[in-house]
């Protein structure tokens, strides 16, 4: 047991120095993943951006700009708005990392994907 | 089976000596959504202008099944392409009324509300109350099953039907066949019957003679207008696959607001126009949304599909009108 403390302490320890270590290793990758606006806008039928890069702890919006009903509905089942009439939005906040495609279940040829780091 | 012996078969040679050739039938295709009359039976369509009478034989209606199809009411849509869809939805209504012949009864192929709502179901429902024809018969299209898996629209049109509101019925010898193809859809893909469906279909069909005239009616085109705006059905070979043995088959859509029509084998394909308003040609715009026209403009692409099955000649008329 005190083995195996000791190694879980010496693990808690690396895990803080690379946290420590992430921001600036990673500084650049954030730096453009915070650029981009965590807003999708939903416009001729597409999401815009398609593909929408952000990061861990961000909170997404979709906002639909057609006079045609939309909803966002996440392809593994992670996440589903309602349907979103013109100017209604849906907004989603990703706790962790991975890529989440998603598509209008009303008009599947929509599709899109948010990747967080 | 053995063509030359189907009683359709010899019906159509008949066809064939009065009606016009298939280069005179896609030169008319032309022409659609302007008001031409349509005669359609297993490929050999004859025409005639819209208004004009049909020589008596044609238009004898003992015996005659008559029906209307109207589509795509999206009651609440609101915004600059229609602000008042009540009112066209109420000038279709008019139009049915106006008739020569009073329909056996309606077909409506869906988007009957834009957002499911029981008062836009009421809403419809009380302009059709005004219709000579009483009864209507539905099927869904993606804007009536917005919440719930449908259940406010099932509850409403559904209690006759099965799975998300599929059913058949026979009407003067011609067999009827209502489908939902708005649901479950499936990232990147187009309209879907899903496999209980079409085990369904299979079996509905099984014991038809061949002969029978068969009607399918959808929202979503069960042919491919336009994969690229989602205007198709993923399995919709399937389905048909099952219809192949029929002499007669007419398919009647909404979904598209325009009116369309392709002919293969013994299939005939129809799209409706919508009471509320247009949408844009197949890759004429960046989206399929609502299409903005000028004010005088808008009622001459909305309308109505009068259909007309003439028992003795086995053959379908399929008659597409504006609303102004």
């Amino acid at each position: 047991m005190v083995a195996r403390n000791k190694w879980t302490l010496g693990l808690r320890t690396l895990v803080m120095i690379s946290t420590l270590l992430i921001p600036t290793l990673n500084s650049k990758a954030q730096e453009q993943a915070q650029k981009s606006p965590a807003e999708v806008k939903i416009d001729n039928f597409s999401f815009g951006p398609k593909t929408l890069t952000v990061s861990v702890g961000t909170e997404v919006t979709w906002i639909n700009r057609d006079d045609i009903p939309h909803n966002i509905v996440s392809t593994d089942g992670v996440f589903e708005s309602k349907v979103r009439d013109t100017n209604e939005t849906f907004s989603y906040k990703f706790v962790n990392p991975g890529t989440y495609p998603y598509y209008c279940s009303l008009h599947p040829k929509m599709t899109g994907k948010i990747v967080v780091h | 089976m053995n063509e030359s012996n189907d009683p359709i078969s010899r019906n159509f040679e008949d066809l064939n000596q009065d009606g016009i050739d298939r280069r005179g039938f896609l030169k008319c295709m032309a022409w659609a959504g302007t008001g031409l009359v349509w005669t359609i039976s297993g490929g050999v369509p004859v025409s005639r202008a819209l208004g004009k009478r049909a020589n008596d034989h044609e238009t004898s209606r003992s015996g005659d099944l008559s029906f209307v199809q109207i589509s795509d009411s999206h009651m609440g849509f609101n915004k600059a392409a229609n602000p008042d869809v009540a009112a066209t939805l109420q000038a279709a209504v008019d139009r049915i009324n106006a008739l020569p012949e009073r329909p056996d009864f309606l077909l409506h192929t869906g988007d009957i509300s834009h957002l499911s709502r029981p008062e836009q179901f009421d809403t419809v429902d009380q302009i059709l109350k005004s219709a000579g024809p009483k009864d209507v018969f539905f099927v869904p299209g993606e804007h009536d099953m917005l919440e719930d898996n449908g259940k406010t629209y099932l509850d409403r049109y559904g209690k006759a039907t099965k799975g998300a509101g599929w059913y058949s019925f026979d009407s003067r010898g011609v067999h009827f066949i209502g489908l939902v193809n708005v649901m479950n859809l499936k990232a990147g893909g187009l309209g879907s019957l899903g496999q209980e469906q079409l085990e369904w279909i299979e079996e509905d069909v099984k014991n038809l003679r061949s002969s029978t005239p068969i009607i399918v009616f959808a929202h979503i085109p069960l042919w491919n207008v336009y994969p690229e705006w989602g205007w198709g059905t993923d399995d919709s070979g399937q389905a048909l696959g099952y219809l192949k043995r029929f002499g007669s088959v007419t398919v009647l859509n909404g979904h598209i607001h325009q009116t369309m029509q392709k002919v293969e084998g013994s299939v005939t394909f129809h799209t409706a126009m919508s009471t509320a308003f247009p949408q844009p040609q197949p890759g004429k715009a960046d989206s399929p949304g609502p299409m903005k026209v000028p004010g005088e403009q808008l009622k001459t692409m909305l309308g109505i599909t009068d259909v007309n099955y003439v028992q003795r000649r086995h053959s379908l008329a399929v008659v597409d009108s504006t609303l102004g």
